[in-house]
């Protein structure tokens, strides 16, 4: 603990006003709580900035990134926003949902990978797009899909 | 008071020409020039104006030919502003935000508290829609929400003007209440749903707009329509909050702020705000009481009663000592004080405070405290404590840019309790050029003000107000009655009669020795579970809202209660005169009366009708010389014990407190605080339960590490750590 | 018009992430050139190259630099917007992954003339890779020396639309909810940390070396007049080459959809064009005669906006185009003021129920009413984006509309392009491992 609040000073140390680093001290406890942030990382943060956990908490529901409930070790987003949707995202999403036996939305059943559809990611460029923990992967088509999930797996 | 030229703006609202000064919201302009705007989360308490609801919405010119948030606007020079009543663009748009406001909003006015008395049903008759557009299903939550055993929080009603949340993040800064999720899944909440426990929470019943946030007391109490407002002052602390009692069918139904902008600002402690529920606790005496043997007592009339009380008082004459509480109205304490004196010839009194002129000349409002450059809080109690709306206004200097320096066990400048020789160089090298500083004496020793008033003197001419928080809410009036009301003083050899008035006596090892000692005790309060373990006799106590009267604040500011319900027995200054009587002493019966008489005596014969809705700050007597200090008391640490212990009254405890169960909640924790080095050397961590111990007494408490606690010292609330001497051992269990 | 590349000049080339990469096509040479003119010659030139806002805005830089209080006593800020999340925008991205020292020389050149000492970044949360190449730029740019007095902090976002609204933005990088404040005061006099602040898009910074390095008179001749220099033109939808195309201002709609994207594939016919990102109004095909600027598209009632087109074929239903949209803006409302987070609800459900078939006329006016209602009416301009997307739509091509009324259902028949799309706002999250908070 005493780790943890050492790295968020250094990251406040940035900062005129040490509230700032509320954004990247959550990113921080979240990695150090399996991807999400149960009300043991709101009091982490909160002491280490002196702040209060409600607060932090506050801030966290606030933005798609800081989950607030258990997610898989994984995450695959299908942008499913105006471009990407006219590039047929729908079919990408349907394969995924197919591929890895659940709804957007969810997580799968040995909790490896959660599923979802996410806001324009901002490639429409090279539409449809997917990021594959937050690494984007361009151009994808249905067919892709198998090997994309097969891949994710493998690396775990 | 530097004399500052007003500079005026003048501009048209709704063709109407105002001038006003310069820096004035929008909002208040349009008020002083009698038009509304209307408004759901623009309160200039809570801080800058945030334009969130779009509720006041009107036609501003210059600007974008859009319609502006008035709220957050404020006048300039030939600004053109219409109002919805003027412009159709500000009349749709008021509309339109009420319009999505109710979309969303249950139909609920049947059977909701703010039914009658609700800004959102007003602003909608006034500028919304007559019917409903919305056939999709409203969004829904369960409701309502306890958020604590005194606030119910109802998410659907909610309109999220996100007042409640500014108040917990920007006045109270208690953090707990805030608001989560985004868009339209914001709600909100506490910390898992966690209670919403702190010193100020209530007062987020009176900012909510609507009923989305509404007293568990009040709940089903009562409509607007079927009640009665008692404007009177708070007799709980020493700030005398301004309120006003809600009442229906000769009870008290709820405590309301009634905002003096000098003393409380419109904040209100829960303490004040929930309080009153023990008015009607299961043991309210309501006729006098005698002890019969043992631990039995009968109930007797008043006639019997008072022949008791003239018989033991007979006996005693002048032994007789007398012990205010300084819960008394000013009246009431110079009524018993005169009929001790003058009736029994005893001189002898124990009081909570001394009395001392000291601090003239350096009285102040406590809105004084905003315009501080730096405030110095001095003493071993916390404020918050003591007397909890000053904390508020500590807070909220700070927020304007004040230094705070806190002096004491657990302050910035770091002493031994009761320890403040010496610290002026201290705390002018935190002052640094800080020109104008308030002085807040928050603890034991003040010794009426005298100590404080040196400690002014010490740090310059850049002190323009001093506020000594006393022990009681009356206390140094109380006093000062005492000091008016005869001559004399007397140091009998035994007690041949203890007259204690006061509930919250019962609790204090003094008094209890003294009553031990006594050969008889006359005890007056209100609940007979604390009296009867002390007394031979007990008469009935009403309450601060069951009388009528005058007290006096920590500002020095003389404020008049006024009677909100019956008590359930007779108002103490009635038989009180009686008594009197018997010994040849002449006392009115009613506080007018009273008061007319002691007014000349101490409030420089101020008329009763000058004290009206907002007190009178006490007359300026002289700057009374720098006396001789009198021998600070040295407490010896006695019984052995490395750690020296001290401790504070805790707001929320006491024979009232205890006496209302939604208050449970607020009660001080089982903790006693521990320095840093003291703890670890102890193997003692946070959350550890230890013992505390002396002399053969021990208490086992959970233990906190307090960082800013000076080593050598713990710290807990009074009430856990009776019995314990000033030096303490403390171990891990 | 040839492509001009001012603000891409010299990827190909170079790696641009790095100082040497960057020095090779005349990177830096401009800062010194800046830091020996005062603060106010500086913004003079600015002023004069009248850079407009690459942000969607299109403010004059120079003039917002002007605005900015140096005499406060208090620090003065640059934040840099690099939250790009306007739906068709993939511009800044581009610079920040490929020419990220640029960024950097216009973020010292623009902090000099408004006398700031510190720069903050605000780089979207999603952009991780983007951000780790902008990370190891700006390290390895400091440990060049190249900074002082300077410092540069990236600072990651979370995953919220309304954070690149600039006083939104602002709340997020002080550490709260990413809401918009009300205006006045405006961030030049009270912006971050309530001291004087300039924030400005990424590729409105990344323009700036060249104007110093060109002068600005010379600078201004390119593009269009009220709209000179290169804008990074994204283009995505039904087209044959989405992708970015740096171009002047100025350059033609027309040849940027045809000559330089491919046009429309598969042999479809166009139906629209939103030429600024999902939040502007829609151009039909008759409309796209128009120059590239801010002032000819705004003479059409739409926006230049973030200069990011959507092209949209006859494949598509505009309802369900306009659902899309109204589930984007409903999920990104901050939820702060009252008319944006209930109205935006208010439209999906509306859309929803017209989609179904389920709607009668009355609905459809209903629906207009609502925008209305909103529009002009909210905090920021969140809420009017929620709005332009679905009243042009309504107002453009009124007879799909009115066909969902009058079918009962939806002409497409489950044929249209973007056929029971998804949106986050549909979906649950459920963990197999616990409970969903509500």
């Amino acid at each position: 603990m005493r780790d943890f609040a050492a790295q968020v000073q250094d990251i406040a140390a940035q900062y005129p006003d040490s509230r700032s680093a509320v954004l990247p001290a959550l990113r921080l406890a979240q990695a150090r709580h399996d991807g999400w942030l149960p009300p043991e990382a709101f009091v982490e943060v909160a002491e280490a900035l002196e702040l209060t956990p409600a607060y932090c908490q506050a801030v966290a529901s606030f933005y798609d990134m800081y989950h607030l409930a258990p997610t898989g070790k994984h995450f695959i987003e299908v942008c499913t926003n105006l471009s990407c949707a006219l590039a047929r995202a729908q079919d990408v999403v349907d394969a995924f949902e197919s591929e890895l036996g659940v709804t957007v939305g969810e997580t799968t059943e040995d909790g490896e990978i959660t599923f979802r559809a996410v806001e324009c990611l901002n490639a429409c460029g090279y539409a449809p797009v997917v990021a594959i923990d937050h690494r984007y992967r361009l151009h994808t088509s249905p067919e892709d899909v198998a090997a994309i999930v097969e891949e994710l797996r493998a690396g775990s | 008071m530097t004399d500052v030229a007003i500079e005026l703006v003048t501009l048209t609202i709704d063709d109407v020409e105002v001038s006003v000064p310069k820096g004035t919201g929008l909002v208040e302009a349009a008020a002083i020039a009698g038009i509304e705007i209307p408004v759901f989360c623009y309160e200039p308490r809570l801080g800058p104006p945030v334009g969130a609801c779009r509720m006041c919405l009107c036609e501003v010119a210059p600007g974008p030919p859009k319609p502006q948030a008035a709220c957050t606007l404020t006048v300039a020079e030939g600004m053109v502003v219409k109002t919805a009543h003027t412009s159709e663009m500000a009349a749709e748009s008021q509309n339109a935000t009420l319009e999505f406001i109710l979309v969303n909003h249950p139909l609920d006015c049947p059977v909701c508290d703010k039914g009658g008395e609700c800004p959102l049903q007003d602003l909608t008759f006034r500028y919304g829609p007559g019917s409903t557009r919305m056939t999709f299903s409203k969004r829904t939550y369960d409701k309502p929400i306890p958020i604590s055993p005194t606030i119910a929080l109802d998410r659907e009603r909610c309109i999220l003007c996100y007042r409640c949340t500014r108040f917990s993040e920007s006045v109270s800064e208690d953090g707990q209440l805030v608001a989560r999720n985004r868009g339209a899944q914001s709600q909100i909440a506490t910390f898992e749903d966690r209670p919403y426990k702190a010193p100020f929470s209530g007062n987020v019943i009176e900012l909510c707009p609507v009923g989305a946030l509404t007293s568990t007391q009040y709940r089903f109490e009562g409509r607007p329509w079927e009640i009665q407002s008692v404007p009177t002052v708070c007799g709980l602390c020493p700030v005398g909050c301004n309120v006003a009692a809600t009442t229906r069918e000769g009870k008290v139904k709820r405590i309301l702020s009634r905002n003096h902008p000098e003393v409380d600002e419109g904040w209100i402690c829960d303490k004040g705000r929930f309080g009153y529920p023990a008015l009607r606790a299961a043991d309210r005496v309501t006729l006098p009481l005698r002890r019969t043997g043992g631990r039995r007592f009968e109930e007797v009339s008043w006639d019997d009663a008072l022949d008791e009380v003239e018989r033991l008082a007979r006996a005693a004459g002048g032994t007789t000592v007398l012990a205010l509480s300084g819960t008394e109205t000013v009246e009431l304490a110079y009524a018993l004080s005169r009929f001790v004196r003058e009736g029994l010839g005893a001189h002898t009194v124990v009081l909570p405070e001394q009395a001392s002129p000291a601090l003239a000349g350096y009285r102040q409002p406590l809105s004084a405290l905003r315009d501080s450059d730096a405030i110095v809080v001095v003493g071993d109690d916390p404020v918050v404590e003591r007397a909890p709306v000053v904390d508020l206004w500590i807070r909220a200097a700070r927020r304007h840019g004040a230094k705070v320096v806190t002096v004491g066990p657990a302050g910035r400048v770091q002493t031994k309790p009761r320890a403040y020789t010496g610290v002026e160089k201290k705390i002018a090298d935190e002052l640094g050029d800080a020109r104008r500083v308030a002085l807040v004496w928050s603890g034991p020793g003040g010794q009426g003000g005298a100590e404080p008033a040196a400690l002014a003197r010490a740090l310059g001419e850049r002190v323009h107000a001093v506020y000594d928080l006393p022990s009681a809410p009356n206390a140094r009036a109380v006093a000062d009655a005492w000091e008016v009301a005869g001559e004399g003083e007397s140091k009998p050899e035994r007690i041949g009669l203890l007259i204690v008035s006061g509930d919250e006596i019962g609790r204090e090892s003094r008094l209890r020795e003294l009553a031990s000692r006594a050969d008889a005790v006359v005890a007056i309060g209100m609940f007979a579970e604390e009296l009867r373990p002390l007394a031979d006799v007990v008469l009935p106590a009403t309450s601060y809202l069951e009388r009528d009267g005058t007290m006096v604040n920590l500002e020095g500011r003389v404020q008049r209660l006024r009677r909100a319900v019956m008590p359930p027995c007779p108002d103490e200054l009635a038989w009180t005169a009686k008594l009197a009587e018997r010994f040849g002493v002449q006392l009115d019966r009613e506080a007018r009366g009273v008061f007319a008489e002691l007014s000349p005596k101490l409030y420089a014969g101020v008329p009763a009708t000058e004290v009206g809705e907002r007190g009178v700050l006490g007359p300026e007597g002289e700057a009374p010389e720098p006396g001789k200090k009198k021998a600070e008391a040295k407490t010896k640490v006695a019984g052995g014990g490395p750690l020296r212990l001290t401790s504070y009254r805790a707001l929320f405890s006491g024979p009232l407190v205890e006496r209302v169960p939604e208050l449970r909640f607020q009660r001080p924790e089982h903790v006693v605080e521990l320095a840093a080095a003291d703890a670890s050397v102890r193997g003692i961590e946070n959350g550890d339960v230890v013992r505390v111990s002396s002399n053969g007494t021990s208490v086992d408490l959970r233990a906190r590490v307090n960082r800013r606690l000076v080593t050598g010292v713990v710290r807990a609330a009074a009430e856990h750590v009776q019995g314990l001497e000033a030096g303490v051992e403390v171990t891990k269990l | 018009m040839p492509a001009r590349s001012m603000l891409l000049a010299g990827i190909e080339e170079h790696d641009l992430a790095t100082v040497e990469g960057y020095r090779a096509v005349g990177g830096y040479e401009a800062l010194p050139k800046a830091r020996a003119m005062a603060p106010d010659d500086l913004i003079a030139e600015l002023q004069a190259s009248n850079l407009r806002g690459r942000g969607g805005a299109g403010f004059p830089m120079g003039r917002k630099a002007s605005l900015i209080d140096r005499k406060s006593g208090r620090p003065t800020y640059l934040v840099v917007n690099g939250d790009e999340s306007e739906p068709g925008a993939f511009k800044d991205r581009e610079v920040m992954a490929k020419a990220p020292q640029r960024l950097i020389e216009g973020c010292l050149i623009s902090a000099h003339a408004i006398e700031s000492t510190h720069v903050f970044i605000y780089i979207r949360g999603e952009y991780l890779t983007e951000y780790e190449i902008l990370q190891a730029a700006v390290d390895e740019a400091r440990a060049a020396g190249l900074f002082d007095p300077v410092e540069i902090t990236v600072h990651r976002g979370a995953g919220a639309y309304i954070c690149g609204e600039e006083t939104a933005l602002l709340d997020s990088l002080e550490g709260r909810r990413g809401q918009p404040r009300p205006r006045p005061p405006f961030p030049p006099v009270q912006g971050l940390y309530g001291a004087p602040t300039q924030i400005n898009n990424v590729c409105t910074i990344a323009s700036v070396p060249e104007i110093i390095a060109m002068g600005a008179a010379e600078w201004a001749k390119i593009g269009a007049e009220s709209s000179p220099g290169t804008a990074i033109f994204s283009i995505s939808g039904n087209i044959v080459k989405p992708g970015n195309y740096e171009l002047e201002l100025g350059t033609p709609m027309r040849e940027l959809i045809y000559d330089w994207a491919g046009g429309i594939p598969d042999g479809r016919a166009l139906k629209g064009v939103i030429p600024g990102g999902s939040s502007v109004p829609i151009l039909t095909p008759d409309e796209i005669d128009v120059p590239l600027d801010y002032d000819s598209i705004g003479a059409l009632g739409s926006f230049f906006g973030s200069a990011s087109l959507i092209v949209v074929d006859d494949r598509c239903c505009m309802v369900q185009l306009a659902l899309r949209a109204a589930k984007f803006y409903m999920h990104e409302s901050c939820g702060k003021c009252t008319p944006c987070r209930e109205g935006t609800r208010w439209q999906v459900q509306l859309l929803e129920k017209i989609e179904a078939g389920d709607a009668t006329l009355a609905d459809l006016d209903l629906l207009e009413s609502v925008g209305s209602r909103i529009l002009g009416k909210s905090l920021c301009a969140l809420g009017d984006f929620a709005v332009y997307p679905v009243q042009s739509y309504m107002r453009k091509y009124p007879d799909e509309f009115r066909a969902h009324v009058d079918r009962g259902g939806c002409p497409f028949g489950g044929q249209s392009s973007i056929e029971g799309i998804v949106a986050p706002s549909d979906q649950h999250t459920h963990s197999p491992v616990a409970e969903v908070p509500a």
